[in-house]
């Protein structure tokens, strides 16, 4: 059986080739893989290999000739004297032949052969929709062949007329997969191959479709898109540890609205969110809250007490100053070393009022001031616990709760007042 | 505490070691009569004579090659490389020969060699005549190399140096020879592979060698004006490299910057940086910097030549950068 010869498609833009030069002479035998005429484009200059056994007949273009992409320009038959010559490359048409009759007219773009023993694609995505205007550069859709992924750009300028495989599905290579017409489509055309075997005839008979010479050019990889800026968060490894080390989430500052990168530094600022969560508590939703004061003014406030009113409860003073900053006060308890007791406070704030009660406390005051513990992360227990341990010059105020036991402004609002009171207590009567 | 320039430095500490073990050795060009053109070695061809200091013909191969055999023979040879970029001319006796001999011996040789020369810029001694190849010698297993930044350090290093039983490279700033430094009287070493705390600081490490240091400790009293506490360290030998000082300031500070005089690409400050990134990177708050020489030959114009090189405003520059947490190089 006769084997056509065609013009190879070397570059993706490529329309036609020069033949320089027949390296084999009509009638004479060639063997596959025989080197059998040679081709210029405007990139590069190669030879052709014959793709099976037989003689060289029928050559319809000579040398210096300019042939489109496709266009039969000789056969390979099986006798010296098959006369039945290729029509002449003048009637091989250009890709506009491709428009059959219910395929819009255009530029068909079709499979690219990647590698030398590659005889299909697979289609892996479509990076335009059917009627997108698009220019020479454009990336139409991604191939991938059992070597790499390329990139196929659109060769022309133009709108994406057609596309006749859908994403997955394999293409011979040479078969047209979408077609470039040079006018906006009125109804831009989508297919699979699948559903449409229709399709395969008229478009076999494209040009583009018979390249079956294509010799081994390397096809030009466009880059894979660098993911987007936003996709990733920049912080620093040591921002990224710490985060990670108290289960904080960087995207929340992100959300909050702080510029990026984030440094160690910015972690402090994520844990001061509103309602921060750390995701590595005793419950997962618990509420962290830490207040610094720049002084401890509750020695100097116990003493004042005892000396002027005779208030002589250091313990009844603390829970009285707590009680009042919660939104609603109630019994508090103070545990100190092991010991705990719960003191009731009037709604009137009055610190003389202050007194032990069975009753059960709405907030627990941990004292760990003059011991070694600097921070403290236990989660949330059966009631809010604010810890109080010694800071440089003041004090460190902890506070724990879950999300059940104090909404994110009681919180705030709880731990805001104590510390305030905490650092200069003479607040408590304002 | 005395005062004396490195130059009286590194001459105390060679005749300090020609008394204490007679297989000590000087040679090298214009050692004996001139006294090196630094003026280095002035009075020890009086004391030791010709025998001990010998003047050698203008042969770099030659007389290094001479050095590397003494050596493996049982004298302590101290080769004098008028300058540092001759350095090109001893590669085969210093690598091949000097630097492998224990090896290929299989322990049998020792090559207890110093190879003293120097290194900087600014001087308008122009390109082949200030540059700083610290970086080609030390990548070369075998050999070890000795930054001294002051002259207390270029004493207790020379010393050290000698009574090592490998070969061991010296570089000296040919611009700190008369920089005076504190050095006591009584003997000391300084042991290879200690890193020298300079300036204690919390807030970013500049690592510094050699007269780097000088341009670091600049650059941290400026930075101090503005609230920014830098830590300076001065490995002193780079092979071996004290790795864990580097380590302790950078886990502490978070941030850090490498400065040597060498061209910057494939240099020091590259070896030194990625050792940090490998070994401190989830410590890291910023991308260690490197500043090296620029990679361009140095130019005899002083206006060029003085910018190629590490400058105190650099420093400061990038250290303001990093600790501001501005995006550095982002993709």
């Amino acid at each position: 059986m006769p084997h056509d010869v065609t013009m190879p498609q070397l570059g993706m833009a490529q329309d036609a080739g020069k033949i320089v030069s027949w390296l084999k002479s009509p009638g004479e035998a060639v063997s596959k893989g025989d080197a059998l005429f040679e081709v210029e484009t405007d990139k590069a200059t190669m030879e052709v290999e014959a793709q099976a056994d037989g003689f060289l007949t029928g050559v319809s273009a000579g040398e210096g000739e300019d042939v489109p992409v496709g266009a039969v320009i000789a056969r390979i038959s099986d006798s010296a004297e098959d006369d039945a010559s290729a029509p002449p490359p003048a009637q091989a048409e250009d890709g506009t032949d491709d428009a059959a009759d219910e395929l819009p007219e255009g530029h068909a773009v079709t499979m690219p052969q990647l590698g030398m023993a590659q005889d299909s694609g697979v289609l892996v995505s479509w990076q335009k929709s059917p009627g997108d205007a698009v220019s020479a550069d454009d990336v139409l859709f991604e191939v991938e062949t059992d070597k790499s992924t390329m990139e196929v750009e659109a060769g022309r300028e133009g709108f994406l007329a057609a596309t006749l495989a859908e994403a997955g599905e394999e293409v011979p290579v040479g078969e047209a997969v979408a077609i470039i017409s040079a006018e906006a489509p009125d109804m831009p055309l989508s297919r699979s191959r699948g559903s449409a075997t229709a399709v395969a005839e008229p478009t076999a008979r494209a040009p583009e479709a018979k390249t079956e010479e294509v010799p081994q050019e390397k096809p030009r990889m466009a880059p894979k898109p660098a993911p987007g800026p936003s996709g990733r968060i920049l912080a620093s490894p040591k921002a990224r540890r710490l985060a990670l080390e108290q289960g904080l989430d960087l995207a929340r500052l992100v959300d909050a609205g702080y510029d990026q990168p984030f440094h160690a530094s910015d972690i402090e600022t994520l844990k001061s969110l509103p309602d921060a969560a750390p995701a590595t508590g005793v419950t997962s939703t618990s509420r962290r809250l830490i207040a610094e004061t720049t002084a401890d003014g509750l020695p100097d406030f116990a003493a004042w007490c005892a000396e002027r009113h005779g208030l002589t409860d250091a313990d009844a003073l603390l829970a009285g100053l707590a009680a009042s900053s919660l939104p609603t006060p109630g019994p508090v308890t103070i545990e100190r070393r092991g010991v705990s007791r719960t003191f009731d406070a009037p709604a009137t704030r009055c610190l003389g009022s202050v007194a032990e009660t069975e009753t059960a406390a709405v907030l627990t005051l941990r004292d760990l001031r003059g011991s070694r513990l600097r921070s403290v992360e236990m989660g949330g227990e059966d009631t809010p616990v604010i810890t109080l341990t010694s800071g440089d010059t003041g004090l460190t105020l902890t506070l724990e709760c879950t999300p059940a036991q104090l909404d994110a402004p009681g919180a705030l609002h709880l731990l805001t007042e104590f510390a305030g009171r905490v650092e200069q207590p003479l607040r408590h009567l304002l | 505490m005395r005062e004396i320039t490195l130059s009286q430095a590194v001459n105390e500490a060679l005749a300090e070691e020609m008394r204490r073990d007679e297989t000590v050795f000087i040679l090298g060009e214009d050692v004996a009569e001139a006294g090196t053109p630094f003026k280095v070695l002035s009075g020890l061809v009086e004391e030791f004579g010709t025998d001990r200091v010998l003047d050698t013909p203008i042969s770099e191969p030659g007389f290094v090659g001479l050095a590397v055999g003494a050596a493996m023979t049982g004298a302590r040879p101290v080769v004098d490389l008028m300058f540092g970029d001759f350095l090109y001319l001893v590669m085969d006796q210093l690598c091949n020969q000097a630097a492998k001999q224990h090896y290929m011996s299989g322990g049998k040789l020792s090559v207890p060699m110093v190879l003293r020369t120097n290194l900087g810029a600014t001087r308008r001694s122009a390109a082949q005549h200030s540059q700083s190849l610290q970086a080609l010698v030390a990548h070369i297993p075998g050999l070890k190399v000795a930054l001294p930044s002051s002259a207390y350090e270029a004493k207790g290093l020379m010393k050290t140096a000698i009574r090592d039983n490998n070969p061991v490279v010296i570089f000296e700033d040919k611009l700190m020879y008369q920089d005076k430094a504190p050095v006591p009287e009584e003997e000391y070493l300084i042991p290879f592979g200690e890193a020298n705390v300079k300036r204690e600081g919390k807030d970013i490490t500049l690592i510094a060698t050699s007269s780097m240091v000088q341009v670091a400790e600049k650059a941290a009293e400026t930075l101090a004006k503005e609230g920014i506490e830098a830590e300076i360290i001065d490995p002193r030998t780079i092979v071996p490299l004290d790795e864990k000082t580097l380590l302790d300031s950078v886990k502490k500070t978070s941030r850090a910057i490498v400065i040597d005089e060498g061209h910057q690409s494939y240099g020091v400050t590259a070896e030194i940086a990625s050792r940090l990134n490998e070994k401190a990177f989830y410590h890291l708050d910023a991308p260690v910097l490197r500043m090296g020489a620029m990679d361009v030959p140095v130019p005899f114009s002083p206006a060029l030549e003085d910018i190629t090189v590490p400058t105190p405003e650099g420093v400061v520059e990038n250290a303001r950068k990093l600790c501001a947490g501005e995006l550095i190089h982002a993709a």
